[in-house]
């Protein structure tokens, strides 16, 4: 090849080359604008620049400065770079005299970052020394993930009125300006516990106990999301903080502890408590429940399930969430009722659990029929060498459309 | 005069004629292991058989004779063994056999290494430095290894045997002669080869010969009663002291970071502190199926242990009714102002027919409540 003919090849290529960048940069430039545009929803659940308690109000305190000093510097640099590059571009210009090294530039370039640092890290340690605090805790929640969801206990305290250990799944309740402390843990995989709102993230690691303080100043409702890959239905493992007035949260906490009441002879609903009795309470705990000679009927999760547990269903219609907070057990309206509802009114509106009218009948039913088609999950029994048999998460029943039916009937009584 | 090939299969046959014997008189049972040796002698003797009739089917020519060249191989030997010890693993256990296995494939390929470096050229110390080439780095790192480890299983059965002072005085001799020899080879580094092999082949050889003499000799009586009794999985949860179960400590306290709750026994009242909680807890809440650990802390003057009742009736009741069946898991006996933690795994709800609790060990009346939810 000659050096003409390269030369045109070579201008050809270079042309192509600037083609493709000036419609990459286009791409980029939607795609930035997109993304700053996102930032900008107001509907956002999970945003971490909108603190609702003290707790995440420190970490945003810290995080606002902080970015805007790391902004200010990434522009600097940023703007210096273009400079740099547009001004002294090749031109075809003499290559300027080289030179090296200038150590009281070098030195001024290092000594300022390791002082910026060290300002960030001085306020980062009392910001974690804060959040670490357990001695001021007023209330604590036992929390536990497993695949793919999360069990909340609450040991006896008399002083919230907690006589007796109340367990749920799904939303954790709690009451307002009360520093509650999490002591997570894990049953399986390692997982983490995270509502943006009330603070930041913290693994629940098997064999391990983890604390995490929460506190919201208002009641409402705050979405979460577990933030550690834990398997198949990681992307499902949702959870909600409902918080609640201190006058709410006792009425929720008599409700949870009120007796079993059995459905009514002669009712679908009492004809539901027997499929539940011959189908589910191999894994699902409800608290009072007897079988028909009158002892009680324990669940198995241990001999069933991989994990070793499964939700307790005592009071599954107080709870406005199923599969581990993935779908809504209020139907969309009714939901949204609940979650725009304004702060002293959300409490009422969420007591008021799920009626026969808010029930979300779809994806209940559809999850009764098939819940492995519906969450992903290891439960084809082709998988399951590995967990000796043992099912991660609800595995297909083959249940009828009658059973679902008296299921649906009987599981909209446990309020 | 005998082909190679012969005499690898009637070493074979004569081997497995030995292993058949000694696996019916050791263990009274043929089973398959017999049946494969028995099957190996049949082809070993009609191999060997054929081979010595057809010299290995070579034909001998003068010119090109390489025989001059072969030196002897003790490899046929050995793979014999080594295939021996492979059907007889079959009768007696897998260590034998996978032994076998082992030694088979290392003879075969020293075996085959050498047949190829004996004719790799006419100059017989050039094949002698090409096989040396290619084995020795891997020859010697692994009779090393085979040597200390030989060397070093002896002397554990020797600590086996003997009573623990004896064992810490040997030990400490052992160290002494071992640093002793390496301070003669620095301060001598003239000294003859042979002077310094013989130096470690004797250490050596006598600690093996300890070592056997104290295999036959069997483990020191109080191991083997420890073993028989189980002490090392099984907690005696009574209030006196076990023999075994509390002499050797669990040393579990590094489990102190996942701690549940702090159970303190003191002034004759059992009280758990839990992390968050300013008040003592007279009641704990553990979650279903979830390993919890609890840690017991003796703040009185006398030795206690911490016992979980994991539900039904008592072991003492049980044992009445001829239940030998045990529902609790206990700490060792706690000196004063120490402390120990005791792992639960609960995997059904506490109810009024199943109660779960902690306490102490001959002092039943302080109790903490275990729920379960």
């Amino acid at each position: 090849m000659s050096r003409r003919q390269f030369d045109i090849r070579l201008s050809a290529t270079i042309a192509s080359v600037r083609v493709v960048l000036r419609k990459a940069s286009k791409f980029a430039g939607a795609a930035g604008i997109s993304a700053v545009v996102a930032g900008c929803a107001t509907n956002a659940p999970q945003d971490t620049w909108q603190p609702k308690g003290p707790n995440s109000k420190l970490i945003d305190d810290l995080q606002q400065p902080v970015f805007a000093v790391a902004g200010i510097i990434g522009l600097i640099v940023a703007v210096a770079v273009v400079y740099t590059m547009i001004k002294y571009r090749d031109r075809g210009q003499p290559i300027p005299e080289q030179t090296h090294g200038k150590p009281a530039l070098e030195i001024t370039l290092t000594i300022i970052p390791a002082l910026i640092l060290a300002v960030v890290s001085v306020f980062t340690f009392g910001a974690i020394f804060k959040l670490a605090k357990t001695d001021d805790t007023e209330m604590i929640i036992n929390v536990t993930g497993q695949q793919w969801w999360w069990e909340y206990d609450y040991p006896v305290q008399n002083e919230f009125g907690i006589t007796q250990p109340i367990i749920s799944s799904g939303q954790l309740v709690m009451p307002v300006g009360t520093k509650v402390l999490l002591r997570e843990t894990s049953r399986d995989v390692i997982h983490s516990y995270w509502i943006p709102a009330l603070n930041g993230k913290r693994d629940a690691v098997p064999g391990r106990i983890h604390t995490l303080r929460l506190e919201a100043d208002e009641p409402g409702i705050y979405a979460g999301q577990c933030t550690e890959f834990c398997g198949l239905s990681h992307a499902n493992m949702r959870m909600e903080a409902v918080a609640l007035s201190k006058e709410d949260f006792a009425k929720w906490v008599a409700n949870q502890q009120a007796p079993y009441v059995a459905p009514a002879k002669d009712t679908l609903a009492k004809q539901g408590e027997e499929v539940f009795l011959n189908q589910c309470v191999r894994c699902h705990q409800v608290n009072g429940l007897t079988r028909a000679d009158g002892t009680p009927a324990i669940a198995a999760p241990d001999e069933n399930v991989w994990s070793g547990a499964a939700p307790n269903l005592s009071h599954l219609m107080s709870r406005n969430t199923f599969a581990g907070a993935m779908f809504n057990l209020l139907s969309k309206q009714c939901r949204d009722e609940v979650w725009n509802a304004p702060s002293d009114v959300v409490g009422a509106k969420y007591l008021a659990g799920v009626t026969e009218e808010c029930l979300n009948q779809k994806d209940l039913r559809a999850w009764l029929r098939n819940a492995p088609e519906v969450k992903p999950m290891y439960a084809n029994p082709a998988d399951l060498a590995v967990s000796n048999g043992k099912y991660r998460g609800m595995p297909y029943l083959a249940l009828s459309e009658d059973d679902i039916n008296k299921l649906v009937a009987y599981l909209i009584t446990l309020k | 005069m005998f082909s190679t090939g012969f005499k690898y299969f009637f070493g074979v046959t004569v081997l497995s004629v030995v292993a058949l014997i000694m696996s019916y008189a050791l263990f009274e049972k043929f089973a398959l292991g017999g049946v494969a040796i028995s099957f190996l002698i049949a082809v070993g003797a009609l191999l060997a058989g054929l081979l010595a009739f057809s010299s290995d089917g070579t034909t001998r020519d003068a010119n090109t004779s390489t025989s001059d060249l072969t030196t002897q191989s003790i490899w046929p030997l050995v793979s014999a063994i080594g295939v021996v010890f492979l059907a007889l693993g079959l009768v007696t256990s897998s260590v034998v056999f996978f032994g076998g296995v082992v030694v088979l494939l290392a003879a075969l390929s020293e075996w085959m290494v050498q047949a190829w470096s004996e004719r790799a050229s006419t100059d017989s110390t050039h094949n002698a430095a090409a096989r040396k080439r290619l084995l020795n780095p891997i020859e010697f790192p692994v009779l090393a290894a085979v040597g200390l480890g030989v060397v070093i299983f002896s002397f554990s059965r020797i600590m086996l045997t003997v009573n623990k002072s004896t064992g810490a005085i040997l030990f400490i001799v052992a160290g002494a002669l071992v640093l002793v020899a390496g301070v003669i080879f620095a301060i001598k580094p003239n000294m003859k080869r042979p002077v310094g092999a013989a130096i470690c082949v004797l250490g050596a050889l006598g600690i093996v010969a300890g070592g056997v003499a104290s295999a036959v000799s069997g483990e020191r009586e109080e191991l083997v009663e420890a073993a028989a009794e189980g002490h090392f999985s099984h907690a005696e949860c009574g209030p006196e002291e076990s023999k075994y179960y509390d002499k050797l400590s669990e040393g579990t306290l590094s489990l102190r970071s996942s701690v549940s709750a702090t159970v303190v026994y003191q002034d004759g009242e059992l009280i758990a502190r839990i992390q968050g909680l300013a008040k003592p807890q007279k009641s704990l809440t553990v979650g279903r199926s979830i390993p919890t650990n609890i840690i017991f802390r003796n703040a009185t003057e006398g030795e206690f242990r911490l016992v979980a009742h994991l539900g039904g009736s008592k072991s003492a009741d049980k044992a009445a009714d001829g239940d030998s069946h045990k529902d609790e898991t206990c700490t060792q006996l706690v000196a004063p102002g120490a402390e120990q933690s005791l792992t639960l795994n609960i995997a059904k709800p506490s109810s009024v027919e199943n109660v779960y609790y902690l306490y102490i060990a001959g002092s039943d009346e302080k109790k903490i409540e275990l729920v379960v939810p």
